[in-house]
């Protein structure tokens, strides 16, 4: 199984564990019983209660077990560094118990719910739930330290660094303060913290560098004091896990200025107790520190020590992480150490020939003896030598823009290819009154002009732009006057036509009297002479037309005639004493249709209301102005 | 820098004016004013639409094939700057426009002229029909008839004598 130590699921803590469970039994059953109810129902009431419980404390307890990592499926060294960090028995054990309260609690559930079936009140249903409910949480009351030292176990894991044990790894190993710390900072991106004291690091550290288009991996320890094997604590023995299980280049590192507390013997002495834990591994001997004393200002005796070391075969290389000399050296020696030793065990291996197998390089045979060397041109061969001396290259335009700092302004112009270059600087007319230059550029546009100014010289000797003469004589003038004056009186007469009431009540045309002067004055708009027609037929007062029949003389008169409304006084004369009055009764007739005509009305009758609400006095916020007018 | 063409009403569209819309088929259309712009999502065409450059020349209002209207043309292959060309570029440019609006405006009032033979007719006509509205038809009769019983009465003095 894969097991990834960031998801194991939150254990938690007995109390909150018992809590967590029966308020969600209280949640998710249902609530409500009753005496009355039968008692199949109460007791499947009950039951369920019990069996839910059962069901949530079976599922969390078996997630937990399923989470957490079984020591022997993981790769050995996690295995190794778990039992270092954790202890495997105290591990086995805890979860040993946990696997044990979830079969006790089943059992419970078990045997509770058979015994539900015989309750027969609801009392004793209830009861039986409340013992049954009662025992499963003791059962976990009793798990408390397990369950903690689990969640221990669990925050530790998710923080442990995540080292794959199969790619390739730097392992850097030594005394406590000899500087591997600060190697691994130089070299990857890790920052662990370097200080003076001992066991600065206490755990594993893990950081990342490329080298040849790989990733690999720099794994620091905790530094390794010397003595035996059992003595050894928690610390050390995660440094000593790592250097046994992983498949790494191993960086042992010495302190020649013995800043670190210990000798070059003491250091050669662990030396040689680790050595069996080199085995198979490449190796490298860092003589760090060498900024401070390198290992020619070594005394006698450590340097012979350094001599027997490379004697036997081993690559010392002095280093200073402070002043970084050598670090490239340890780190390209130790990556070409361990790919040439993955390569050769890989070689040994099976696999290898199934991919051999398949590999194929084709070389393209000879087809004659002439020689084809790679051709360089010329181009590249120069700008290749304009780059290995360092002649001055021309002029940027970032050198000018520093040069010239705030003054400088882009001028891409001048680096336009046109066939005068004096005109670079020209500033290109693009619009002309609505038009694109651009669209009229032709380089026969002179041509065309000429050609279409002498088709213009022709038509206009031909006449086509003379403007003809307003042959327009007296007639024509005369003949439009006439027209426009017939279609204004056209236009009169229908709106005076559209002004009457044609579906009102309407008198015959003869109940009208004509006005005489209004007669002669049509007439003569018509252009009849209309002088002197006093003595015309309709300049007659006018007698009466109704020839009375004969009648008895006791008849008495019937309705008055014409002639007597003739006779009558018109209405604006009639009770008028004088002139004076007249004058005044005038006035105050204006003054009453004054409001009426100002209104527009026909006259005191015309008493509709075309809007009785309009609009611009009931809409609209007041601003200023008064309702009536706003 | 370029003044583009109204797809709809063909006016002039200045820089920093109007709209353009850009269809699925890559065809841009450029519009003057929102006017058009709705006119053209409501679909209509602007050859039937009668306020528009393109319905006039469809229908034949507008002068539409003369040698002066083949100056103006969108050219696709760029020139290299020549001052001497440009400037007399410029000023080819100004003598073709007038000869343009000279043409344009010559054509206008060819087309009109019949309308005016037009108005004549109808002026004869309505005065032919209508005249009675603002002359009676036996208007100077009276005095016409006056004039002649005079002048018979005068020669037949004469005659007498």
């Amino acid at each position: 199984a894969l097991y990834n130590f960031k998801k194991i699921m939150v254990v938690p803590t007995a109390k909150d564990f018992i809590d967590l469970t029966l308020s969600k039994t209280q949640r998710k059953t249902p609530t409500v019983v009753h005496k009355h109810y039968q008692i199949h129902r109460i007791r499947h009431f009950y039951m369920r209660k019990v069996k839910f419980t059962q069901q949530n404390y079976h599922d969390r307890l078996s997630q937990i077990l399923t989470d957490f990592p079984k020591l022997d499926d993981i790769h050995p060294f996690y295995a190794d560094l778990m039992n270092v960090l954790y202890d495997k028995d105290h591990y086995k054990l805890a979860l040993g118990q946990i696997n044990i309260a979830k079969n006790l609690i089943d059992n419970v559930a078990k045997d509770y719910v058979r015994l539900m079936k015989y309750g027969d009140s609801l009392y004793r249903c209830k009861q039986l739930k409340r013992a049954a409910l009662g025992r499963m949480c003791t059962i976990l009351k009793r798990q408390k330290q397990s369950l903690e030292y689990l969640e221990q176990v669990r925050q530790h894991l998710s923080r442990l660094p995540t080292i794959d044990p199969n790619t390739r790894t730097l392992l850097l190993c030594g005394y406590p303060n000899v500087g591997k710390s600060s190697f691994i900072n130089k070299v990857t991106r890790a920052d662990v913290e370097v200080q003076p004291y001992a066991f600065t690091t206490k755990s594993l550290f893990v950081g990342h560098m490329d080298y040849k288009y790989l990733r690999w991996q720099v794994v620091d320890t905790p530094g390794i004091l010397d003595h035996p094997l059992e003595e050894r604590n928690t610390i050390e023995m995660q440094a000593i896990t790592a250097l046994a299980h992983l498949r790494a280049a191993v960086l042992y590192v010495m302190d020649l200025s013995e800043q670190c507390g210990h000798t070059l013997s003491q250091q050669l002495e662990l030396f040689n107790s680790i050595r069996p834990l080199f085995a198979n591994k490449p190796l490298i001997v860092m003589a760090n520190k060498c900024d401070v004393r390198k290992i020619s200002e070594l005394s006698e005796e450590n340097q012979k020590i350094i001599a027997d070391l490379i004697a036997e075969g081993i690559t010392v290389i002095e280093t200073s992480s402070l002043t970084e000399e050598g670090v490239m050296q340890v780190k390209t020696e130790a990556c070409d150490h361990l790919l040439a030793h993955r390569v050769n065990t890989k070689m040994k291996g099976k696999k290898v020939h199934d991919v051999l197998n398949r590999l194929h390089l084709a070389i393209p045979a000879k087809r004659d003896q002439k020689e084809r060397p790679p051709f360089i041109p010329d181009g590249a061969m120069v700008r290749r030598k304009a780059m290995e001396t360092d002649a001055p290259k021309r002029k940027l335009e970032r050198d000018l823009e520093i040069e010239l700092g705030d003054d400088y302004m882009l001028d891409l112009q001048k680096y336009w290819d046109l066939m005068n270059p004096d005109e670079k600087q020209d500033r290109i007319p693009e619009i002309w009154e609505g038009h694109n230059i651009a669209d009229y550029i032709d380089p026969e546009i002179m041509k065309r002009l000429e050609d279409l100014e002498r088709e213009e010289e022709l038509r206009e000797k031909a006449g086509e732009y003379d403007s003809e003469e307003e042959s327009e004589d007296e007639e024509m003038q005369e003949i439009r006057q006439l027209a426009s004056q017939i279609r204004e009186k056209r236009k009169l007469k229908i709106l005076e036509s559209r002004e009457k009431n044609t579906k009102g009540p309407r008198l015959p045309r003869t109940a009208k009297k004509v006005e005489r002067g209004t007669l002669e004055k049509d007439m003569s708009d018509l252009g009849l002479d209309m002088t002197d027609k006093d003595d015309s037929h309709y300049a007659q007062r006018s007698r009466s037309l109704v020839r009375k029949r004969k009648r008895e003389v006791s008849a008495p008169p019937t309705s008055r005639t014409r002639s007597q409304s003739a006779s009558r006084p018109p209405r604006d004369q009639s009770g008028v004493r004088d002139a004076k009055m007249l004058k005044k009764v005038k006035v105050l007739m204006k003054g009453s249709q004054k409001e009426m005509n100002r209104q527009g009305k026909k006259g005191e009758s015309d008493r509709h209301v075309f809007d009785l609400k309009p609009k611009h006095l009931f809409a609209g916020k007041r601003k200023s102005g008064s309702t009536s007018r706003r | 820098m370029r003044i583009e063409k109204c797809y709809f009403c063909s006016a002039p569209v200045y820089p920093g004016h109007g709209m353009a819309f850009v269809r699925n088929d890559c065809k841009v259309f450029q519009f003057c004013r929102s006017k058009c712009h709705k006119n053209f999502k409501k679909k209509r065409n602007p050859r039937k639409t009668r306020w528009t450059k393109a319905f006039r020349k469809a229908s034949g209002k507008e002068l539409t094939v003369d040698n002066s209207l083949e100056f103006e043309k969108r050219r696709n292959i760029p020139l290299k700057y020549n001052r001497e060309l440009w400037s007399k570029t410029v000023e080819a440019m100004k003598k073709v426009e007038a000869i343009k609006q000279k043409r344009q405006s010559r054509f206008i009032v060819n087309r009109l002229k019949k309308g005016k033979e037009l108005e004549k007719a109808a002026d004869i006509s309505e005065i032919k029909k209508n005249i009675h509205l603002i002359k009676a038809p036996h208007a100077g009769q009276a005095k016409q008839l006056e004039d002649k019983m005079v002048q018979k009465l005068a020669e037949d003095v004469e005659m007498d004598e």
